[in-house]
């Protein structure tokens, strides 16, 4: 799977910025949007390393959103939801 | 010779239908404060109707009393065009009509405490034949995808309170 487009990623960096409740410091909007366009290049260079991580049968059986939505609830559960 | 000024209140805005800043009210540790916030990423724009009490001549002036609700840092950008309508006179369709060419000013927040309240003006300089007593509309809009200046600042802007001011001759 390719990187975001360029819409997508703009598209993400403004519903970001809407939901978020808390300070954003000095960071600006420029600040924010190289922030995801990185993260989206690391989980695209990083895919297959992170998918490796899965152990089996977990990897072959899952389904690549299944797989990310894991991603997304450990994510979570380590950051969010403290 | 006097100034003469107009205050505006979010509460008095009108809007289309789309791409609105939301009117917000805030409760603070000791009042409420309440604004209309204005997206960081998506232009959006609010409009008030007043009449040109006794203005005389010259441009007009837009103060806005504004906060960021989640930024310390950065720059607004804020824009604001009439329409002028002199009653009786004017044949135009006022649900036709037109806004002058906007004005515009970059603020920058100054830092130190993220809501402290910042102040800037616009010289609305395209006036739409503007004459004594006219109904006027008033556009207020945040620049946010930075069209006329950098917008760069995270979060919404909220407007508190605007004023109009000009003289009366």
């Amino acid at each position: 799977m390719a990187v975001l487009s360029d819409s997508e990623r703009a598209v993400a960096t403004a519903e970001f910025i809407r939901d978020n409740r808390s300070t954003f410091a000095a960071v600006t909007k420029g600040d924010i949007r190289a922030a995801l366009n990185a993260l989206d290049d690391f989980l695209d260079t990083n895919a297959t390393t992170i998918n490796n991580a899965i152990p089996q049968p977990a990897r072959g059986q899952l389904t690549q959103q299944q797989k990310a939505r894991l991603l997304v609830f450990v994510v979570q559960q380590r950051y969010l939801n403290s | 010779m006097a100034t003469v000024r107009q205050l505006l209140a979010p509460e008095e805005a009108q809007f289309l239908a789309t791409a609105f800043p939301q009117f917000v009210k805030n409760n603070g540790t000791n009042f409420p404060v309440s604004g209309l916030a204005y997206d960081a990423t998506t232009d959006e724009a609010a409009f008030w109707k007043l009449k040109a009490i006794n203005y005389g001549s010259g441009n007009l002036t837009l103060t806005i009393f504004w906060y960021a609700d989640t930024a310390s840092s950065a720059n607004v950008v804020w824009e604001a065009q009439i329409a002028a309508i002199t009653p009786d006179t004017d044949t135009q369709d006022v649900e036709t009509d037109g806004l002058a060419t906007l004005n515009f000013v970059q603020d920058t927040h100054l830092g130190t405490t993220g809501q402290r309240v910042h102040t800037c003006a616009i010289t609305i300089s395209n006036l739409d034949s503007i004459a004594a007593n006219d109904l006027v509309f008033l556009r207020i809009a945040r620049d946010a995808n930075g069209t006329s200046a950098t917008d760069d600042m995270a979060g919404d802007a909220i407007l508190l309170l605007a004023e109009l001011s000009y003289s009366d001759t």
